[in-house]
């Protein structure tokens, strides 16, 4: 291998890094979930995508710069949220380890099929920012709208932890992930918690969502099954539960995927992101972070 | 304060609490004794609505609360701890106090300052719990991280956190030794001094004829007695109920 194609190689990487972002933030939206209900939201990569179509809604009716399509879909993630807690959480035994699971993914194929009525299936362009800004470093250069992106991720990341561990709402949700009974018994409204964990994350998916569609420069219904899946493997590798796991998943599976894809082509890539997945089932079922003592 | 009538759990064919009527006076200790299985437990969930009741009511200070959720009773004045502890284990000493302060007069002094810790109100107050449980010192330690007498002593600590009107004590003295046993009895005396009524479920008698102004006695499910200690001790009936028992002796 020469030179250019080792620079070639590590900027692939990069860009995939700096993508990566998004992943970890569906991660922690999954895990989040799991945190305070134990139970996985199918239907969460789904939501966020629908966020970033409703944005794209919004923007077709009000002229506005592109950075509003991002507050848009943040906003209407937080709604499809609530709504996923009202429809597939409130109502459903949650006795019944299946009965969520299904509810959810039921959601997942109302969301898309919503989705592929209101556009006929039509990809539809997605407004990037700063997608003319590329900065050299060295033989490398950085992508403006990818840096943009990773930028964003890492301020809701940081205030996703500031919210959970410098604020009574999060104590809360975190007492209530610990001991759902001794919460209720405690005062907390273990009800209010989950729909506001919900609410939360789906503002983080909508965020996401924005994210992937200005990173690719469209969005299409087609992206809501691999997120799904990119999102739960980033979940299980960074460890359920685990927030710094499901960030630093996110980025090593959003690199792995260029890396994979720069050697081994496009129709490998995703098999080599199952054998990684695979590995850390066998090896190391916990997560990168393996917690040392289990919850309770 | 509070009044139970003529409450009923049925688990399927077992009748774990049958018709119980029982009262608890503003200020008293009253003791819940039994042989393992009677319903003591049982009652303690009903008051604080771990589950719901098959039939009778439960009434706080004239308020039917029977179907009211959970968090909402805390709020209302009721407060428990567990016969096995139940923790935050990883929230700090600290956490799982302000966690706990819950009642209306708490949310809105709490809300201003909810961003990061603490009003100073519940800073102080948290801090005069500490020391009164002797657990200041263990402040920023994580609540799975204590020694067993330490976590006995945060649940009953985070129970009071809500300021309770009505403190039920789920068995506070299991596993204690003699010394830490000495020091629950002087705790729960200087809790209902400062205006809270108790309702004490507990296996040692010793502690329980030592500070019940009155005991209740369970057996099957239904109420067998009631009176003061020494009106307990002398009742046949009880007797017959314990007959066998090792716990007692």
């Amino acid at each position: 291998m020469d030179l250019l194609d080792l620079i070639d190689a590590v900027q692939s990487v990069a860009d995939g890094v700096l993508f990566g972002a998004t992943y970890s933030l569906l991660g922690i939206g999954f895990t989040l979930i799991f945190g305070v209900m134990h139970k996985i939201n199918l239907s969460y990569a789904a939501a966020s995508i629908g966020a970033a179509y409703a944005s794209l809604l919004v923007m077709s009716v009000v002229q506005a710069p592109a950075v509003l399509a991002f507050v848009a879909a943040a906003a209407a993630g937080g709604v499809i949220g609530g709504l996923v807690y009202l429809v597939g959480f409130r109502f459903i035994p949650l006795a019944n380890p299946l009965a969520t699971l299904m509810s959810t993914v039921g959601l997942l194929l109302l969301i898309d099929e919503i989705i592929v009525h209101a556009t006929a299936g039509v990809p539809l362009n997605y407004p990037a920012l700063f997608s003319d800004v590329i900065v050299q470093v060295g033989p490398f250069g950085l992508r403006g709208d990818l840096m943009f992106v990773f930028a964003l991720g890492c301020v809701c990341m940081v205030v996703l932890l500031l919210l959970l561990y410098r604020t009574r709402l999060g104590l809360a949700t975190r007492a209530v992930s610990q001991q759902p009974t001794a919460s209720l018994l405690c005062g907390i409204s273990t009800t209010r918690v989950n729909v506001l964990t919900f609410v939360i994350t789906g503002i983080v998916g909508g965020i996401a969502g924005a994210m992937t569609g200005a990173a690719i420069g469209m969005l299409s219904p087609l992206l809501s099954l691999p997120l799904t899946v990119k999102g739960l493997i980033v979940t299980v590798i960074g460890g359920l539960g685990s927030i710094p796991g499901a960030i630093i998943a996110g980025l090593i599976v959003g690199g792995l995927e260029n890396a994979f894809q720069f050697f081994r082509g496009v129709s490998e890539r995703d098999l080599y992101i199952m054998l990684l997945l695979f590995a850390f089932l066998v090896f190391r079922p916990g997560g990168i972070f393996a917690r040392s003592a289990g919850r309770d | 304060m509070l009044e139970l009538k003529e409450i009923s759990k049925y688990f399927g064919g077992v009748r774990a609490v049958d018709g119980v009527d029982l009262g608890v006076s503003r200020g008293e200790i009253l003791a819940l004794i039994g042989p393992n299985g009677s319903g003591k437990s049982t009652i303690v969930n009903l008051i604080c609505g771990l589950f719901p009741l098959t039939a009778g009511r439960v009434v706080l200070d004239g308020t039917d609360i029977s179907d009211m959720p959970m968090h909402a009773r805390v709020s209302g004045g009721v407060a428990r701890t567990f016969q096995n502890i139940r923790l935050f284990g990883q929230l700090t000493v600290w956490q799982n106090l302000w966690v706990a302060q819950n009642s209306g007069e708490q949310r809105r002094q709490n809300f201003g300052r909810r961003w990061f810790g603490g009003s100073r109100g519940a800073r102080s107050e948290i801090e005069r719990t500490l020391e009164f449980f002797d657990l200041a010192h263990k402040s920023n330690e994580l609540a799975a991280n204590l020694a067993f007498g330490e976590q006995r002593r945060l649940e009953f600590a985070r129970a009071l956190s809500a300021k309770p009107a009505l403190l039920l004590l789920d068995e506070p003295a299991a596993g204690m030794n003699a010394e830490e046993i000495d020091q629950l009895d002087d705790r729960i005396r200087k809790v209902r001094e400062d205006g809270v009524t108790v309702l004490l479920i507990e296996h040692h008698m010793e502690l329980v004829m030592s500070i019940a102004d009155r005991i209740a006695v369970l057996n099957f499910g239904r109420k067998i007695a009631e009176g003061t200690p020494a009106g307990i001790q002398a009742n046949p009936l009880v007797r017959e109920a314990y007959l066998g028992t090792p716990e007692t002796a």
